[in-house]
């Protein structure tokens, strides 16, 4: 087929899409593209027709008008689109998902006067009209997160409160994430005072069970896992006027830089880009727009002119074992002291729009933190877990500072606009001020394509600064995320053994196909090491994490009010004075197995690194040794109390080794999938979330009348400092 | 072009995974389980199967009484794999004496899924049962079926 042919297909494809009609918009073999939701609801041709398009979702056996209170019958959308009922009814299953898109020729409004409440709907309009802000009905009313922090682990409930304000019934999606290093280990489904504690089982288990229930009329729940830090909840047959909350129930370890831990709770799920080919992508939409069928991951945005109901709570109280000094947060916050080495803290607004990472850090006493290791031992199995904490030496002035190669690499991506870059373009310019006779640099820029400073790196000279920050100044951001150009660009090219080299990312990391670049870092990274700055207000830490953790290196965050120029220097003083490098651990009286990371990373002042791992044996203490300057140093951990009570540090064990298993996966080859039952077994044995399970929860005791319902897509806001016209439509 | 729309149509009709759709005669039930103790109870465990292995579990709901507020635990390896055709559920309370339940109080409902035209042989027995102080009392266990439908 040629070019011009296909042009023409898409035409008559476009067309039929816009004119006419039905859009079966479920259970398609792969999931669309981004462009293709866009260029399916935008061709140029209709755009005429698309300001008054209607897209409605909808079931085949209950279809309803834009309305509530208007039912439309589905034969009179079929017969708008010269179709025959029959044709396309006669192979719809009763619990597929029917999009009907027709011109609005309602015989009303919504009673408060809009024209886009029904359940599953929004208007698909061309051209945003000038009005107020719109309030959007939707089920999921309030997101309460408590969580307690003992030294650091955090152990965190998330309830989600579920709502059907339409007049009809419901199923609820909501697509949300957690932190990336998040053990999921317990879910319930609450209804009034009911509490149902939901089944881990195999993913595809869960999800036919939960399918099954939702087309009996059974209330259900389901908990499915996208990413290590995305997840799906799908809740069926609320009822008309009622509610069903969802607990989840999570255990993580906290981040220690520079004598702060840090407590994250992501509230919004980012826009991802999912470059061409990618077969698992997560797909931002409209609110209201055909991309929101069953069987692709999407997520759907609000768009400027709606708003969501949806708030958050989040309260916390630490037991952090020694004093807190300091408490800051990225938000407004109201805290109390029961003692100096606990506090509790909330949310000053207990009804906060969630659309930024809450962020909560705590500076604890004293210059230097004591190396601690907590154990557990699993009586039934006579099994020992083991996680523990180094904090390296705190000063790094007498440390010797070697010479540096330091690669840039700032993500010009449409979602970038605005401050995200400038605020990376400060942060480099400030590492440039750094930079000392004898270092080399690079800047390399990536949206699409990639583009670069100089063909090799250049010597830090006077005149070299200068020609970088003028490339800087340069650089704008537009067009998708590439970042596979990026790391090819930072990482293939021959290394200088004379230096030090630092590949820096700077980027939101709002892409889909994480373990695709997980696996380019992997099989790249050589001797260098990644030092990336998460830009943004929710930024998808799982990525960055993970290639810090493949990189040897580190991440920070930027956020809207944070200082680039201070945090970059903070940084480069660190990366520039190792502080302890080639570790090595003797584990006294225990033989420790499975230990996480499998590589240790070289030990910055100021940054803590968590080995974890299982056991068999007596702890009876543990001395870490490895290179400071010239020389030798030892830290000697003492042996702790094994303590039966400490079980979520198997959890955090067995979250680790999916963790690293998932990451083999991008790079090994695996033609048995033992990989996957790998993981498949672990989440099982300790009763975890994973790619490859779920949770699954039935109240089997009732069921509702009527069929299941229309399906409403939460919709979210896009992240604060996002715009969505450069990155959802 | 009414042929490839019609194609299209079909390819999105496409199913995906495990699916129920082509086993026989699914459907849901509730088991409400009842423990009948002359003392107040503090601790309890029970296990329930189905000899005719056509129960899965789908979900474990927390009794009447308030001192059992939260949803039972239930043992992870008897359902481990959704292989095992019973589960062992307990819980505890830490509840003053006087608020523990006694006599004939429903303890916990485990909500199954049956899979085939066979109906389920239920298969219930206490594993223990215990005072505040720890004391195995003597305690019966019975349970109740019942169907979403009968609602």
């Amino acid at each position: 087929m040629t070019n011009r042919e296909m042009g023409t297909m898409f035409r008559i494809l476009a067309a039929l899409f816009v004119s006419a009609i039905i859009v079966i918009g479920c259970a398609t073999p792969e999931s669309p593209e981004f462009e293709s939701v866009e260029q399916a609801s935008m061709p140029d041709e209709a755009d005429n027709d698309l300001e008054e398009v209607m897209v409605t979702g909808a079931r085949v056996e209950n279809y309803y008008g834009p309305s509530p209170s208007k039912s439309m019958p589905a034969s009179k959308a079929f017969a708008a689109g010269g179709y025959k009922q029959e044709s396309a009814l006669s192979h719809i299953e009763s619990d597929e998902e029917l999009w009907v898109i027709s011109t609005p020729d309602f015989e009303g409004e919504a009673q408060d006067g809009s024209q886009d409440r029904s359940p599953g709907t929004g208007a698909m309009l061309a051209h945003i009209p000038e009005q107020s802000i719109k309030d959007v009905p939707l089920p999921l009313r309030h997101t309460d997160v408590k969580a307690r922090i003992d030294g650091y682990i955090s152990t965190v409930n998330v309830r989600q409160q579920f709502h059907n304000p339409f007049d009809t019934k419901i199923e609820a999606v909501y697509l949300f994430p957690l932190p990336e290093k998040s053990a999921v280990s317990e879910f319930l489904m609450i209804i009034g005072d009911r509490k149902i504690r939901g089944i881990l089982r195999e993913k595809e288990e869960a999800e036919a069970i939960y399918r099954e229930a939702r087309a009996q009329g059974y209330q259900a729940s389901l908990l499915v896992q996208h990413r290590p830090n995305i997840f799906e909840q799908k809740v069926a047959n609320i009822e008309p006027g009622k509610s069903i909350d969802v607990d989840i129930q999570y255990f993580n370890t906290l981040a220690y830089n520079d004598g702060w831990y840090s407590f994250v709770f992501p509230t919004v799920v980012g826009p991802r880009y999912n470059p061409p080919g990618h077969s698992d992508p997560i797909i931002p939409v409209p609110h209201g727009s055909a991309g929101n069928a069953e069987n692709n991951t999407s997520i759907s945005y609000l768009r400027p002119d709606e708003r969501s109901g949806h708030d958050l709570s989040i309260s916390v109280e630490i037991d952090a074992g020694v004093a807190i000094e300091e408490l800051k947060s990225t938000h407004e916050i109201v805290a109390t002291r029961p003692t100096n080495a606990s506090a509790k803290v909330k949310l000053a607004t207990q009804s906060t729009i969630p659309n930024r990472d809450f962020v909560l850090n705590f500076r604890v006493a004293g210059k230097t933190m004591k190396s601690s290791l907590m154990t557990y031992r699993d009586p039934t199995a006579n099994q020992g877990y083991f996680t523990m904490m180094l904090y390296p030496p705190s000063d790094h002035e007498s440390l010797a500072r070697r010479p540096m190669e330091m690669v840039f690499v700032l993500d010009c991506s449409g979602s970038m606009n605005g401050w995200p870059l400038d605020r990376s373009k400060d942060a480099v310019n400030a590492a440039l001020d750094n930079l000392q006779e004898g270092d080399t640099f690079q800047i390399i820029r990536f949206s699409e394509n990639s583009t670069q400073l100089g063909a090799t790196p250049l010597p830090a000279t006077q005149e070299n600064i200068a020609l970088g920050r003028q490339y800087l100044k340069s650089l704008n951001s537009t067009g998708g995320t590439q970042m596979i150009e990026g790391i090819k660009a930072a990482l293939d090219f021959p290394h200088d053994p004379a230096r030090l080299r630092f590949v820096s990312f700077m980027t939101d990391g709002y892409i889909g196909n994480e373990l695709d670049i997980i696996g380019a870092v992997h099989e790249r990274i050589g001797e260098a090491r990644i030092f990336s700055f998460g830009v943004g207000s929710s930024v998808n830490r799982y990525l960055l994490e993970r290639m810090a953790k493949e990189g040897r290196g580190a991440v920070a965050y930027l956020s809207p009010n944070d200082s680039a120029t201070n945090i970059m220097n903070n940084f480069f003083a660190r990366i520039s004075h190792p502080a302890l490098t080639d570790l090595e651990i003797n584990w006294g009286g225990m033989a420790v197995s499975d230990v996480y990371p499998a590589k240790l990373p070289d030990m910055f002042v100021g940054r803590a690194v968590v080995v974890t791992g299982k056991f068999t044996g007596s702890p009876n203490g543990v001395a870490v040794a490895g290179t400071r300057g010239s020389g030798r140093l030892e830290l000697i951990i003492p042996a702790s109390e094994t303590d039966e009570s400490k079980a979520q540090v198997s959890r955090i064990w067995a979250r680790l080794r999916i963790a690293d298993l998932t990451d083999r996966q991008a790079w090994e080859a695996d033609p048995y999938d033992e990989l996957g039952n790998a993981i498949k077994t672990t989440a099982l044995e300790y009763q975890l979330m994973s790619d490859y399970t779920s949770f699954v929860a039935v109240d089997a005791s009732r069921q509702t009348e009527g069929d299941r319902g229309v399906t409403v897509h939460q919709p979210v806001p896009v992240p604060d400092g996002v715009r969505y016209d450069t990155t959802v439509e | 072009m009414k042929n490839l729309f019609v194609a299209l149509v079909l390819l999105s009709l496409g199913t995906f995974g495990h699916s129920y759709a082509d086993e026989a005669n699914i459907r849901f039930t509730a088991v409400d389980v009842y423990l009948d103790s002359a003392e107040p109870v503090a601790a309890w465990q029970f296990e329930l199967g189905d000899r005719a292995g056509v129960m899965k579990v789908v979900g474990v709901e927390q009794g009447d009484s308030p001192a059992y507020a939260r949803a039972p635990y239930y043992d992870r390896e008897a359902v481990r794999l959704g292989e095992a055709d019973r589960i062992i559920v307990a819980d505890y309370s830490l509840a003053d004496v006087v608020e523990l339940p006694s006599g004939r109080v429903r303890v916990a409902t485990v909500h199954l899924m049956l899979s085939s035209d066979d109906d389920a042989d239920f298969n219930l027995f206490l594993v223990t049962a215990t005072t505040y102080d720890g004391v195995v009392t003597d305690a019966r266990i019975s349970f109740d079926v019942r169907t979403g439908s009968e609602q």
